[in-house]
């Protein structure tokens, strides 16, 4: 957080220093009052600020506010204007009080300075009011936007038959009162170019256009709208506004910057969302906890920023890697869902909102527990995914019991030998509730390690019931000791490696014991000593499972040791006939392949939204720094957003971003539903209500229609929370419909016409760009969800190299959410459109223009292929006469027929120089690139 | 180019009421509330005006400027300090002992070895005998010229957070880099150029690429142009399948289709700034292709820079600086020219030696040396140094011990050594030190804050007022941190 305190206490500094020499003179010239601006507050600022202002209240004494100073502290009144002998400030400055001289820290003040404070006082404690902004940091609380949501009346305008709806009551309102008239309305081929980039961010057809103005139906536009918000295209779209919040990309950044193959999964889900109009409340829950509410793609979100790969033994580096990735998570969720800058407490508290740093470290705690990197997840039972697997594990099961005839009797099962990586046990499905490993041997003869043991539960979507994230609990004989990397937590926090191991105290033995969250239905068990792969060394080869429905025993074997042929030795078939060896060959070569079929399916199961474990405790950090950790705080919610949210320190890690998302989502939240309704304005206008979307604290701007984002608000909460509804509404108002034409008069009182005298034109955003033009060409391909294209060369570098294509091909040629999108690497011709990097979350991307947008726009690749297309399609569809081809471009490219005189210049220009040249200009007018 | 604008557009863009950010925000959101109070507070950022038909036009500074452009050579990988421009007689008395309580001193790769005194022999050079080693010795004779930070630190001692740090004022991802910044306060005087322009090195680019020259949230317009003298800007040229014919009938017709849009929407200036970018781009595709045709320079200052050196990346590598020169002749405003790239990985094309420091140092040092010492005596020679601020930098030091088991230094962020020279710092001065075996800054401790701070006081800007409102924040190059270096001012 920008603190501007201590701006203000580093440049007054040299003043202070300057009056500390000049103090004799200024001093000596009784006649002249004390001036506090300029003699006491820098004075305050240097001697007294640093317990008693912004960031500390020692004796709850605060100086840097005038109310808070004539208030006093634990002792009373300091300040007595016009009595220096009954004020205490004066007192303890000038060491009359030998136990309590101020201040307390640093240099004493100089008699002089002692003097100008006594003058001061004695002349009356000349104080100027505290600025709005300051009063209001004083009372941090008192901040409009925790303000319960109030339905508004409708406010009453003069002007009765403009308004088309209740939101236009609230704009008219105010442009009466700033005796302004709003535009008529536009005329309907600008409308319905408008509506349709608005809503899914291409063109209108010709047809649709032909439609539209053929329609002398009252509801014509109506009928147009709802087309659009029931298109597939609606959530691309808008998820492209929602990807920008959550500073979403397909790669890590920082220095190698790999790429993420598994992150579209969120992006798909986003979508997903906005087009089946998931309420926004779920939409919101599903992204914090979607683990725990069958929606794991959702919590994409959490994981969606930057995280640097580069892991170094320097504890000091990785906690200050991880610092940085709690951060990114608390601060953009604080911003994208509630609108407050939660990430500027995170060394002190918020100077200006109610944000304690406290609250800052409550929330980490909450996140404390998430990892980034890839998770398995449960794929719906009737996703095609899901059926291939089953199918494989079905395939792989047949070839198993095939190979049981060549097992000498005796040999239950096929038994493969036990591994370090990985083993598996498989059973009849059994009530459990406690799962026992006991362990009487391991391969080496020491302490035996097993870095994680996953319970599964049986049925058609196995889950793990043994995370400690899930509420699973631990016991054991013992752990070894002095390690942070072996530890009996790591026995079930989902990650696997060494690193995060438990090893027993024992050599050659020990136990350990889950319990899990409740009874359940279980049929197998997976286990390994290190399933990185790297140590072989440890690894428990006699043992015993055994599993208890209700209590902790008695105990009901269900796997052992002997279940598996010894280590290292092959599986003990045997074959006699030459026949018979060739059946069992072909058999295990099958086997293998339905093995690795299964290995890969699961591993494509995995996605791109975290890694759930159980955190140890967390601790608010000294000015942020990870090697400072004070006091341990619990999980818990911001203390301003009431009712308060407050967890338990062991809370199990879901239940925490479960609490957290329910918390949020809470009707009296009067946040949640202020910000989203603002974020749809903000993007149907190009300015919100509130302009600065993610900012709704003291800092941020102030509503221009407080009345009407509660309106929205209200409406809102009151329809379910269905954004399209809310969509529908703002796009159907008569503020919405009117012309972008400026008018002088009006321009001259409201040049940003905040108060919507005007539709304010925009410049197409860099996605909205490309698709239009592959839209144009004819060459766009719809198909929708799953990995994303390449707009970059192909590169394996370790630290990825990113060189922008120069050719495209038909993959390249979908819309541009679907592209693969590397962090902090701009694609070669649309990103300098003010294309976002996803470095930092972006809820408002600027516009700028510059000569290589025009550079692009006229030489690359892309547009010259794509004006070929364009001249391909024209030639197909219009035939060879120029004026028809003419004719039908512009309808395709501008949503109108040519003008007389635009014609003949275009057919000049194709007669000369081909349909190619004609078409590259039409890629580059502004009026394809503008809305009005 | 006959694309100039209509007498329409003319005049809509030279209206008054064209100027400040009244288009997209180009200012950011000058919020009256923000204003307000930070008036009171008497820090009001200082909001350049910006006018939007030409972003890029030379905008005055808060105050008097020393310098009026900036050329930074940044050492990609981190440069060591030790066996280069920090001279530490103890290090090479006590090499082959521990560095004093090291035993559980845990950097980047891992565990220390032995003190390891420098790889090169230091010599005192020029008239004012700074100590320098051998690795630079073109660069080392011009060590009258230059003003030694000795004791630098940064946050970070990992590549990426590092370069950012020293790039963008941030560890993180995704915020505006220093020439975007500087871009965004003061313009440019090159009208057809870029404002900014990054150079890459002839191998590739640095290890954060491309963030090192981002706008980050700023406008995209404020952004570094990145091009070299091999690789032209992107797009620049007009393609060879479209004929100088078509090329010109083509942009004669859109600006008459342009025209009569804006006669349409009359009053709309985004429209004619966005007619005028077509005309300076037809400039920029002249004025752009000049600066990057080396083929009018003397035979005498290619041999100058090396630029004929059989040593094909010494060769391209001093193309590069003569770029670098011909962009600030122009009026470019900040030229970054990096040396090193990430490509080939750790230590093989950059500065990062780990593991054979003095093998991986013999090939680079010579790529860097003769280019860049010409680059700067050529600036001096021509009278450039007097108006521009020359930063040679890294991301973060080398540690003064050799790893465990290796023959090379690990990343070390407590101690570093930047220099400077031209316009605004003193000559053959040194500033700040580090321990006496260089691993820590001990004597006037400076920041990257610091470091940018002073940099924009030499450019004539307050870093404190030179803001940008982003996603509730004031956003600052120096973040709430930073003070100017004074004693480094001439």
């Amino acid at each position: 957080m920008l603190s501007l305190f201590s701006h203000f206490a580093r440049l007054i500094r040299p003043i202070a220093v300057w009056l500390g020499s000049c103090l004799c003179a200024i001093s000596t010239s009784a006649a002249e009052p004390v001036d506090f601006a300029r003699q006491i507050q820098p004075l305050l600022s240097t001697a007294c600020y640093s317990c008693h202002g912004a960031d500390r209240q020692k004796g709850e004494l605060r100086l840097d506010l005038k109310s808070r100073a004539f208030k006093g502290g634990e002792s009373g009144a300091v300040i007595v204007a016009g009595k220096p002998d009954q004020s205490l400030l004066i007192k303890l400055i000038a060491g009359q009080d030998p136990d309590r001289i101020m201040p307390a820290k640093g240099d004493r003040l100089t008699a002089a300075q002692v003097e100008l404070f006594r003058a001061w006082v004695a002349g009356g404690a000349a104080w100027p009011d505290d600025s709005p902004a300051i009063a209001a940091a004083a009372d941090k609380a008192n901040l409009w936007s925790l303000k319960p949501i109030a339905r508004p009346a409708l406010p009453n305008v003069q002007q009765t038959d403009w308004a088309r709806n209740d939101v236009d009551r609230f704009i008219l309102a105010k442009l009466e009162a700033a005796k302004l008239a709003p535009n008529p309305q536009a005329e309907r081929r600008a409308l319905i170019r408008r509506v349709t980039f608005d809503l899914i961010g291409l063109p209108p057809t010709p047809s649709e256009v032909d439609q539209f103005l053929a329609d002398s139906s009252p509801d014509a536009y109506e009928k147009v709208v709802d087309r659009l918000l029931a298109s597939p295209r609606f959530g691309e779209r808008w998820a492209r506004h929602w990807l920008d919040i959550v500073r979403f990309a397909d790669s890590h950044g920082f220095e190698m910057n790999q790429p993420r193959p598994a992150a579209w999964p969120y992006r798909d889900w986003v979508i997903q969302a906005f087009n089946q109009d998931l309420p926004y409340d779920q939409f919101v829950r599903q992204q914090i906890a979607g683990d725990a509410l069958g929606a794991d793609a959702a919590t994409g979100f959490l994981v969606a920023g930057p995280w640097d790969q580069v892991k170094s033994p320097d504890p000091g580096l990785t906690a200050q890697q991880r610092a940085d990735e709690l951060h990114d998570m608390v601060a953009v969720t604080g911003s994208t869902f509630l609108g407050l800058t939660v990430g500027c407490a995170r060394c002190h508290d918020h100077k200006f909102d109610p944000i304690a740093q406290l609250d800052y470290y409550r929330l980490t705690a909450v996140f404390a527990g998430v990892q980034h990197g890839e998770r398995s997840i449960v794929t719906k039972k009737d996703s095609p995914r899901r059926q291939e697997l089953l199918a494989a594990r079905g395939a792989l099961e047949e070839v198993e019991k095939k190979l049981k005839r060549f097992l000498p009797a005796g040999e239950s099962m096929a038994r493969s030998p036990i591994a370090a990586t990985m083993n598996e046990e498989r059973f009849a499905a059994v009530d459990a509730r406690f799962v026992r490993f006991t362990i009487t041997a391991s391969n080496n003869g020491s302490q035996p390690c097993i870095d994680e043991l996953e319970i599964w539960s049986a049925g058609d979507a196995p889950r793990n019931l043994a995370l400690a994230a899930g509420g699973a609990k631990l016991a054991a004989s013992g752990t070894l000791p002095g390690y942070a990397i072996h530890k009996l937590e790591h026995l079930n926090d989902g990650q696997y490696g060494n690193s995060h191991s438990w090893i027993s105290n024992e050599a050659g033995r020990g136990w350990v014991r889950i319990e899990l969250p409740a009874a359940a239905k279980i049929d197998r068990i997976t286990w390994g000593r290190d399933r990185e792969g790297k140590l072989v060394d440890r690894v428990p080869t006699e043992y015993a499972i055994e599993v208890a429905d209700k209590v902790a025993g008695p105990w009901r074997s269900v796997a052992r040791s002997t279940d598996h042929a010894a280590a290292g030795k092959p599986a003990p078939y045997v074959a006699k006939t030459d026949a018979e060896k060739s059946e069992l060959a072909k058999l295990l070569a099958e086997q293998k392949t339905a093995k690795e079929t299964v290995r890969r399916l699961a591993e494509e199961d995995k996605i791109y939204a975290g890694k759930f474990v159980q955190p140890g405790p967390t601790h608010r950090l000294f000015r942020g720094d990870p090697l400072a950790p004070k006091e341990a705080v619990t999980p818990g919610g911001l203390s301003a957003v009431h009712p308060a949210l407050d967890l338990p320190a062991d809370a199990p890690e879901q239940q925490r971003r479960i609490a957290l998302a329910n918390w949020m989502t809470r009707p009296e939240n009067s946040l949640l539903a202020r910000v989203i309704v603002n974020r749809l304005w903000h993007y149907h206008f190009g300015n919100g209500i509130v302009a600065t979307p993610s900012d709704f604290g003291h800092m941020g701007a102030r509503p221009t229609h407080p009345e009407l984002l509660d309106y929205l608000a209200s409406e809102l909460i009151k329809n379910g929370w269905h954004l399209k509804a809310i969509h529908r509404l703002i796009v159907t108002s008569a503020a919405y419909r009117q012309s972008s034409a400026i008018r002088a008069e009006a321009q001259a009182v409201d040049a940003g016409a905040a108060l919507l005298w005007r539709y304010p034109a925009r410049r197409l955003e860099a996605e909205a760009l490309r698709d239009s033009i592959l839209a144009i060409s004819g060459k766009l391909d719809l198909t929708m969800g799953g990995p994303g294209f390449d707009l970059f060369k192909a590169n394996t570098n370790y630290v990825r190299v990113y060189e922008p294509r120069e050719d495209f091909g038909p993959e390249q040629f979908r819309r541009m959410i679907y592209q693969h999108k590397p962090r902090m690497r701009a694609d070669g011709v649309f990103a300098a459109f003010d294309c976002p990097d996803a470095g930092q979350t972006q809820p408002r991307r600027p516009v700028s223009t510059t000569p290589l947008q025009a550079l692009n726009l006229l030489n690359s690749q892309f547009i010259l292929q794509q004006a070929e297309f364009f001249a391909q399609r024209l030639a197909r569809e219009a035939g060879d006469d120029p004026g028809a081809q003419v004719r039908l471009a512009f309808v395709i490219a501008f949503a109108r027929p040519p003008e007389n005189a635009e014609t003949a210049a275009s057919i000049e220009l194709i007669r000369a120089h081909g349909l190619p040249a004609f078409c590259r200009a039409l890629f580059n007018a502004n009026e394809g690139v503008y809305v009005h | 180019m006959s694309t100039d604008l209509s007498h329409t557009g003319r005049a809509l863009l030279d209206r008054r009421a064209f100027l400040g950010g009244s288009l997209g925000g180009l200012a950011g959101i000058a919020l009256a509330g923000l204003l307000r109070d930070q008036k009171l507070l008497g820090a009001e950022p200082v909001r350049p005006l910006i006018r939007a038909n030409a972003p890029l036009a030379a905008r005055p500074a808060h105050f008097a400027p020393r310098a009026k452009k900036v050329l930074v050579i940044f050492c990609s990988g981190a440069l060591s300090h030790l066996d280069t421009f920090d001279y530490k007689p103890e290090l090479i008395r006590r090499a082959g002992t521990p560095l004093p309580g090291s035993d559980k001193l845990i950097t980047f790769q891992g565990e220390q070895g032995m003190l390891t005194a420098p790889l090169y022999s230091f010599k005192p050079r020029g008239r004012s005998g700074k100590m320098i080693s051998d690795l630079l010795p073109n660069l080392a004779n011009l060590a009258d010229e230059m003003c030694f930070i000795h004791s630098m630190t940064a946050k970070s001692n990992t590549h990426g957070p590092a370069e950012n740090q020293m790039g963008t004022g941030y560890t993180l991802e995704g915020f505006p880099s220093m020439g975007a910044w500087v871009s965004y306060a003061l313009g440019c005087e090159a009208g057809d150029l870029p404002a900014f322009v990054a150079i890459p090195d002839p191998r590739g680019v640095p290890q954060t690429g491309a963030a090192q020259w981002a706008a980050g949230f700023l406008p995209a317009v404020f952004q570094g142009t990145a091009f070299n003298a091999d690789r032209p800007i992107p797009h620049l040229a007009r393609p060879d399948s479209i004929a100088p014919a078509a090329d010109v009938a083509s942009r004669d017709f859109l600006k008459l289709l342009n025209d009569r849009h804006l006669e349409q929407h009359p009053g709309d200036t985004a429209l004619a700034a966005r007619i005028a970018s077509y005309e300076l781009a037809g400039r920029m595709q002249l004025s752009a292709a000049e600066v990057g045709d080396l083929s009018k320079e003397s035979a005498a200052t290619l041999d100058l820079y090396g630029a004929n050196d059989p040593n094909k990346l010494k060769a391209g590598f001093a193309r590069n600086c003569i770029l670098a020169r011909r962009l600030l002749e122009r009026g470019v405003r900040f030229v970054q020219l990096f040396n090193g790239a990430y490509a080939m990985g750790e230590g093989v094309g950059n500065w990062d030696g780990h593991k054979s420091l003095k093998k991986q140092y013999d090939v680079h040092g010579p790529i860097i040396d003769q280019p860049a010492a010409a680059l700067l005596s050529d600036l001096k020679s021509r009278g450039l140094l007097d108006e521009t601020l020359v930063l040679f930098t890294t991301e973060f030091g080398r540690m003064p011990t050799f790893q465990k088991g290796a023959s090379g230094r690990d990343h070390n962020p407590r101690g570093f050594t930047v220099w400077m020279a031209g316009a605004g710092v003193k000559h053959a001065f040194s500033h700040g030190s580090t321990d006496d075996f260089g691993y820590q800054a001990a004597e006037s401790p400076a920041t990257i804050y610091d470091l940018h701070a002073t940099l924009l006081h030499l450019l004539g800007l307050d870093h404190e007022r030179l803001s940008f409102y982003h996603n509730g924040i004031e956003r600052r190059l120096t973040d709430v941190h930073g003070h100017v270096i004074r004693e480094v001012l001439a």
